[in-house]
């Protein structure tokens, strides 16, 4: 199978145009395989949850100071989440639809919804490294640990159950890793790519790069967003099912029932208002995190 | 791997004699298939090596795609029928003069003699790059080497011009769309009809065609109905060469008077965008104004509304905004200098003094 | 004019036009060529049209790069595909070597000189190797299975960018020809010459740049020229590249037999192309047999064939088997040659009569991939005759480019000097209030006029005669100029109307050819031609100048061509329109010559004295009546006499070449030889002035040549349908330049994208006046004895140029900058009023 589809160029050589589109069905096969495999999994293999108990005196001493509905995004953070969700949105279906026969004008709607995307990008880095709590969102040790743990556990052999998660699970912060490093790819080569069209904001000239350059920036561009296919869909899997619904609620309303947040959550690790004694270190920013 | 032009590769010809195997064949080979009319735009890809079908399918020998026949409602046009037999045909120039000029300045009476209608209303763009075989939009690449820095365009395209820049290189498309004409298309499976002005694609729509047709489909004839028979038209085509050359503009209109006055018109222009383009706006602006200058100029200036000239292509604002111009008003002195530069016949050249 | 005494200026004056063939029986009368039945029959064969035994065809590989290094080639998967034979690569081809050319002379080997494949690719389109097979769609799908790898190297398409400081080269090695220095040996030598920024200001302006320019000449005193004008003109015009786009294109065919190479093209000289081939082949002369009946233009394209007849040359000996290699009208458009586009920019100074003071010309001229051009050359000595200035500087710069090879086309330089030219005389005329035609007038040359710069001892050359003011005077009146100019319409609708005049010529003969003549024992005249046959019937024509000596009907004469097997005599090439006035020479010089041996043989034979006897109607007879004998008889006794009569003694005058010709026939009849010696101190051309009339529409931008006529002033016309069609033709040529043929080139890729005809544009039979018109003074050249010049080239300047000034006439002097002019640069040019045109950007 090709991965890329190569053509001609005017000088006869061989140059990559972009990736082969039935990578596409490839990426759709893979994110449906994995909803698959998550739910027979959840169904029949996953072990119950498990959590190292708290540390003395932490949930009788704090389960008072935390509110009825814990804090989790603010406003500005779930804007930015559905701003994006929607402009991701908009940037699959215009650049796939046309590629399965729906043909209309997408690119228009294409690099407008990239336009967007990237502001958003941008108002977030900017946003998480300064107003939130950045390192919320990558793995510590703590999840390293925990993750052994888990590992060894399921296998049967013997190891502490792992203490309750920070403000985010490793699952999700590896996610955010991978989408983060997705959408920065089809972002940065999207927005050279509006060199190559008639837009408002550039002069077009296609011979910024080489042939080459471009080919392999269109490569990119597209591997990166066959992969969102998949990632999109496991995030909108995950989004709705039964047990991430709590989670899924709170990037609509903001918020996760305290119950929720003390069953998954270590107060310790993501502090919200009232809870800890760490709260002066980390402050209510915390709660910010997206 | 070396690239060669201007030898023919090896398919299978293929020459039904009917439609019902032509669509037969289509359908069977699909993406393998080319299909051929006059063979006018076809041999050229060929030649070039560019396109390397598995099957030719010729539809030469298919009669039921040939002539001109009268009905009730108007004429059909077989898809297979000459250029020269409908610019020399007593109903066409009865009625529907528009077309038989049209299609008598497509390029000479050789290509004319072989070029056929359903062929010139689907032939490709004539974009030099992408006939050169580079792989550009058009071609299914992600790139416009006409609309560049130095990108030679000048006779390219003023309007869409977000991606491809390539124009539409037809003469009968714009007096069909004037004329309302419907195309009629088949498959093996299916029939349907669309209006002249839906057949014709632009890159918004596909990129990589210019017409509606879908893979496994024919263009089997072209109605025209009496709606504008007889009224007072206008085509005019300009290009560098009196013969054998594509138009760098060409405009159609149709238009009925009375009292002086504007009743009803429909006015095209191609080859200034990737698809003929109908000027609908400009039609109803000028609906119920007199056929003077006044609304000529009017008309012009609101046909070039968003024209984006290319480096090299500027002269088409002006041209455009002039043929509208005169498709309205009429150019002066225009019949005895069209009929001597454009067909001269034979005539004994003064090559002795 | 200056060295001429009143006498002969008066003399000049007093001509007027003759009869076509007054006095003559033969020359200008129109007659049938020998050769026009197979051409309109098609049974004339052409290259393609051979075919031998075991026949192969092959197909080149061009390179898709405009400059580039081949570092591999893998065609071992192309080599295994059935029925494919061989290939052949540039390690194939034989490299540069030094060689002797006709007069002795060793010229070095140039290293910057073309081969017929090539390694290191420098324009699009350059053959890099070649593929035999059985048939050619098996050799093309071998072909797409050859892997290349290439390294682009650095390009430049356009002259003026590769003037810019810190830009590419053309070359690894530099960008600018110089002329040789003294002491150096050989042609142009290839430097790196780069201009400043600030030369380069005026080019924003849309003005020519004047950096510094390797070659210069002048005579007079410009500075006080300029200063006594009443008007300075500083103009700068581009002219188009155009290829010549022959008909036929470099289609050969070649086999070996015996140790000798048979090859079939087309040529512009069946005699001259033997030496290239042994040239280009490395071999010696006499293994060559060259074949070429028949050819499909050349128009200075094809003087000698072309380089590429190598490839099936050599690919035949490794294959041992014929190898057919038909080149495609794409390939062509590489291949096929064109003419350089040059850039001038001119001040040019005239009094208040119109006459002109000074020229003080610059041109930046385009040399393509291949060597320097003349043409710069050209346009400054063609300027300096055709106008006559007293005063004249010409600097030039010939850059190299990764463009096609450029080589003669019809009128080189000159044509280019006339459309520079002649839109300044034009503009210069509306300025001064003067006639365009008057001011030409004062202008044209005429009698023994000078031209060119002055050599090491500070004189000018002289051409033979020139009656150019008579040719405008009559063309004038043909034309109806002063009426048309009366009753020209301001504006009819949308529809203005110009007329334009312009001036022309070229370099119209050469001299010292040899011609060959054997009176056979049936009494039939065969005259051997070593002419090409490229359709200006000139191959045939001349030859009626031996029989108008011989005074012999003309279905008396066969004429052998085209097969260097059959003995041909030393021939020019025709190129430079030396034709007609070089091989009528040695046509009259061989017919006296024969008709010296036929007088000599009968007194011989019958008695008396050879002045005793006259030759006419095929008979040798004693004047006055008395025996006498036939042409059968006199050859049988010719064959008798031996010796000079029958070819075993030869004329020691002619060239190696046509002794040995005569010398393989001995003993077939009455052989005559000779060369022309016929003494002349002048160099020959030839003249028009041209009028045409256009009609432009200011909406659309569209214009219509209404009507042309060329005046000539070419000596005798030989045989004016023939007459008629060069002049005629060679103008359509030029109106070509005007009105829309030329190159397209990318400069980002420096690839050319407008290749197919619909796409550079020659022009129609169409975009041509149906009635254009020609006449001819036929007021014979003095220095020559049939007094004919050639016409092949003169008449192109003058079609371009009179298109050019009728446009500038209907629609004012601001419209065009550069040539062709197409009804984009009308329209947005008039509605801006001003050129609006990029003026200086190469290929557009």
């Amino acid at each position: 199978m090709d991965f890329i589809t190569w053509a001609t160029g005017p000088w006869g050589r061989s140059i990559p145009i972009h990736i082969a589109w039935s990578l596409m069905w490839w990426a759709v096969i893979a994110g449906l395989g994995f909803m698959i495999v998550h739910a027979l999994y959840v169904i029949i293999v996953a072990p119950p949850k498990k959590f190292a108990k708290f540390e003395k005196g932490v949930e009788s001493a704090n389960a008072g100071a935390i509110p009825e509905r814990v804090q989790r995004h603010s406003l500005a953070a779930r804007a930015f989440h559905w701003i994006m969700a929607v402009s991701m949105f908009t940037l699959l279906f215009t650049a796939f639809l046309p590629k399965v026969g729906v043909h209309f004008n997408w690119v228009l709607y294409h690099w407008i919804a990239g336009c967007v995307l990237t502001v958003s990008i941008v108002f977030h880095i900017i946003h998480a490294s300064f107003y939130m709590d950045f390192w919320s969102i990558w793995p510590d040790r703590t999840d390293l640990r925990d993750a052994s743990r888990r590992v060894l556990r399921f296998f049967g052999k013997p190891a502490p159950p792992p203490s309750r998660f920070a403000k985010y699970p490793l699952e999700n912060k590896f996610y955010h890793g991978v989408i983060m490093l997705a959408a920065l790819a089809v972002a940065v080569t999207g927005l050279f790519m509006m060199k190559r069209v008639e837009t408002i904001f550039f002069t077009r000239n296609p011979y910024l790069f080489s042939d080459m350059t471009w080919g392999l920036m269109y490569v990119l561009h597209g591997l990166a967003g066959v992969g969102l296919i998949a990632l999109v869909m496991v995030h909108v899997y995950m989004g709705i099912r039964p047990e991430k619904l709590p989670i899924t609620k709170s990037m609509i309303f903001g918020w996760m029932s305290r119950d929720f947040y003390l069953e998954e959550h270590d107060p310790e690790r993501w502090a919200v208002k009232g809870s800890s004694p760490s709260q002066e270190k980390r402050g209510y920013a915390a709660s910010d995190a997206d | 791997m070396a690239v060669i032009r201007d030898v023919m590769p090896a398919f299978d010809l293929l020459q039904p004699g009917s439609v019902a195997e032509a669509a037969k064949l289509l359908d069977q080979y699909r993406e393998d298939a080319w299909v051929m009319a006059g063979g006018m735009d076809s041999l050229d890809w060929l030649k070039d090596r560019i396109k390397k079908p598995k099957v030719l399918v010729d539809l030469s020998g298919i009669d039921e795609l040939k002539g001109i026949r009268q009905t009730s409602k108007g004429l059909e046009i077989g898809s297979m029928t000459t250029l020269t037999e409908i610019a020399e045909h007593p109903l066409v120039r009865k009625d529907f003069g528009l077309l038989a000029e049209a299609v008598s300045l497509v390029a000479s009476p050789q290509i004319r003699n072989q070029a056929t209608i359903g062929g010139n209303v689907s032939q490709d763009a004539r974009c030099w790059y992408y006939r050169a075989g580079w792989p550009c939009y058009r071609a299914g690449g992600n790139i416009c080497y006409a609309d560049t820095p130095v990108g030679r365009n000048r006779e390219h395209a003023i309007f869409g011009a977000e991606r491809c820049v390539a124009v539409n290189p037809s003469d009968s498309a714009p007096a069909l769309i004037v004329l309302d004409a419907e195309f009629i298309i088949r498959s093996s499976t299916d029939h349907r009809g669309v209006t002249a002005e839906d057949y014709f694609i632009g890159p918004k729509t596909d990129i990589t065609r210019m017409h509606s047709l879908r893979p496994g489909e024919l263009l089997t004839a072209i109605r025209i109905p009496y709606t504008w028979a007889g009224t007072k038209f206008y085509f005019e085509k300009v290009r560098d060469r009196n013969v054998w050359d594509f138009p760098l503009m060409n405009v159609a209109s149709a238009m009925e008077l009375t009292g002086g006055n504007i009743q009803r018109i429909r006015l095209a222009v191609n080859a200034v965008a990737a698809r003929p383009m109908r000027l609908g706006n400009v039609e109803a602006a000028v609906r119920g104004k007199p056929a003077n200058a006044a609304t000529g100029e009017m008309a012009g200036k609101m046909a070039v509304q968003g024209a984006i000239p290319l480096q090299f292509n500027a002269y088409k604002i002006p041209l455009m905004r002039n043929l509208v111009k005169r498709a309205i008003v009429g150019a002066s002195p225009r019949q005895a200098e069209n009929a001597l530069a454009r067909d001269p016949g034979v005539q004994e050249a003064a090559w002795t003094s | 004019m200056a060295g001429m005494s009143a006498i002969e200026l008066q003399k000049a004056e007093s001509e007027t036009p003759r009869p076509f063939g007054a006095g003559y029986k033969l020359i200008g009368k129109d007659y049938s060529t020998n050769d026009l039945v197979a051409k309109v029959t098609g049974k004339a064969k052409y290259a393609e049209d051979f075919r031998a035994e075991g026949m192969l065809f092959c197909r080149l590989v061009l390179s898709p790069m405009p400059h580039a290094r081949v570092k591999r080639i893998n065609a071992e998967k192309a080599l295994a595909m059935p029925g494919v034979r061989g290939i052949l690569t540039p390690a194939d081809v034989p490299g540069h070597a030094d060689y002797v050319n006709d007069n002795g002379t060793t010229i070095k080997a140039n290293r910057w000189g073309e081969l017929a494949l090539t390694d290191e690719p420098m324009y699009q389109g350059e053959p890099i190797l070649a593929v035999a097979a059985v048939d050619e769609l098996t050799a093309a799908n071998a072909i797409e299975q050859i892997e290349i790898e290439m390294e682009p190297l650095p390009f430049t398409t356009d002259p003026l960018e590769s003037l810019r400081p810190g830009s590419s080269n053309a070359r690894l090695d530099g960008n600018v020809w110089i002329p040789p220095q003294p002491g150096q040996h050989g042609g142009p030598q290839l430097t790196v010459l780069k201009w400043t920024e600030e030369d380069f200001a005026p080019y924003k302006e849309g003005r020519l740049p004047m950096g510094h320019a390797p070659e210069e000449w002048s005579y007079g005193d410009i500075d006080a020229g300029f200063k006594n004008a009443a008007l300075v003109l500083d103009e700068t015009f581009l002219t188009p590249d155009v290829s010549h786009q022959c008909l036929e294109p470099r289609t050969t065919m070649a086999h070996w037999q015996n140790g000798k190479l048979y090859l079939y093209t087309g040529t512009q000289s069946t005699f001259q192309t033997v030496p290239a081939i042994a040239r280009w082949m490395q071999m010696d002369e006499d293994k060559v047999v060259f074949i070429s009946e028949y050819t499909g233009g050349g128009f200075g394209s094809k003087i000698t064939g072309a380089l590429t007849l190598v490839v099936p040359a050599l690919l035949s000996k490794k294959l041992n088997a014929p190898v057919m290699m038909r080149i495609s009208r794409e390939e062509e458009q590489f291949i096929g040659r064109a003419r350089p586009g040059i850039r001038a920019r001119v001040k040019t100074g005239f009094a208040k009569d119109g006459r002109i003071t000074a020229v003080d010309m610059f041109l930046v001229s385009d040399a393509g991939s291949y060597g320097s051009n003349g043409d710069g050359g050209a346009c400054g000595s063609i300027t300096s005759l055709l106008y006559q200035p007293p005063a004249m500087r010409w600097r030039n710069i010939t850059v190299a480019t990764n463009t096609p090879p450029r080589s003669a086309q019809s009128a080189p330089g000159g044509m280019q000097a006339i459309a520079i030219m002649e839109p300044i005389l034009a503009k210069a005329a509306r300025k001064l209030g003067i006639d365009q035609v008057a001011l030409r007038r004062v202008n044209s040359p005429e009698g023994k006029a000078e031209y060119g710069p002055p050599n090491h001892e500070g004189k000018r050359a002289r051409v033979t005669s020139c009656y150019l003011k008579q040719a405008l005077d009559y063309g004038a009146k043909q034309f109806n100029w002063q009426e048309r100019v009366a009753n020209k319409p301001k504006q009819i609708g949308t529809k203005v109307r110009g007329l334009g005049v312009a001036l022309s010529t070229y370099h119209g003969g050469s001299t010292g050819f040899d011609g060959l003549i054997v009176i056979t024992p049936e009494g039939r005249v065969r005259i051997h031609s070593g002419i090409g046959n490229l359709g200006t019937e000139a191959l045939i024509d001349v030859h009626r100048a031996a029989a108008e000596v011989l005074d012999i009907p003309w279905d008396s004469v066969d004429i052998v061509w085209g097969d260097t097997s059959k003995h041909l005599p030393y021939t020019c090439h025709s190129g430079g329109s030396q034709t007609v006035h070089a091989m009528t020479r040695a046509a009259h010089a061989v017919g006296l010559e024969c008709r010296q041996r036929l007088q000599e043989v009968a007194a011989k034979s019958l008695g008396g004295q050879p002045g005793d006897y006259e030759v006419a109607n095929l008979r040798v007879s004693r004047k006055g009546g008395g025996a006498g004998m036939s042409f059968a008889q006199a050859a049988q006794h010719a064959i008798k006499l031996g010796g000079i009569y029958d070819g075993h003694d030869v004329n020691p005058d002619v060239n190696k070449a046509t002794k040995q010709a005569v010398t393989a026939m001995a003993g077939q009849g009455l052989i005559a030889s000779a060369r022309d010696k016929f003494p002349h101190n002048g160099d020959s051309f030839s003249y028009l002035a041209c009028f045409a009339e256009v009609e432009a529409d200011v909406e659309t931008g569209v214009y219509r040549i209404v009507d042309y006529l060329a005046y000539a002033d070419v000596g005798t016309v030989v045989h004016p349908a023939a007459l008629g069609g060069q002049v005629l033709g060679r103008s359509t040529l030029g109106i070509a330049h005007a009105i829309g043929q030329k190159w397209v080139i990318d400069p980002q890729y420096g690839v050319m994208v407008a290749m197919r005809f619909y796409q550079n544009k020659p022009p129609t039979i169409l975009d041509v006046p149906v009635n254009m018109k020609w006449n001819a003074l036929n007021i014979p050249d003095p220095e020559t004895p049939v007094g004919a010049r050639g016409c092949g080239e003169p008449p192109v300047g003058g079609g371009c140029a009179s298109i050019l000034n009728a446009l500038a006439d209907a629609l004012g002097d601001n419209i065009f900058q550069r040539a062709p002019v197409n009804c984009d640069t009308i329209l947005t040019s008039y509605e801006a009023g001003r050129p609006m045109q990029e003026p200086l950007v190469a290929h557009i």
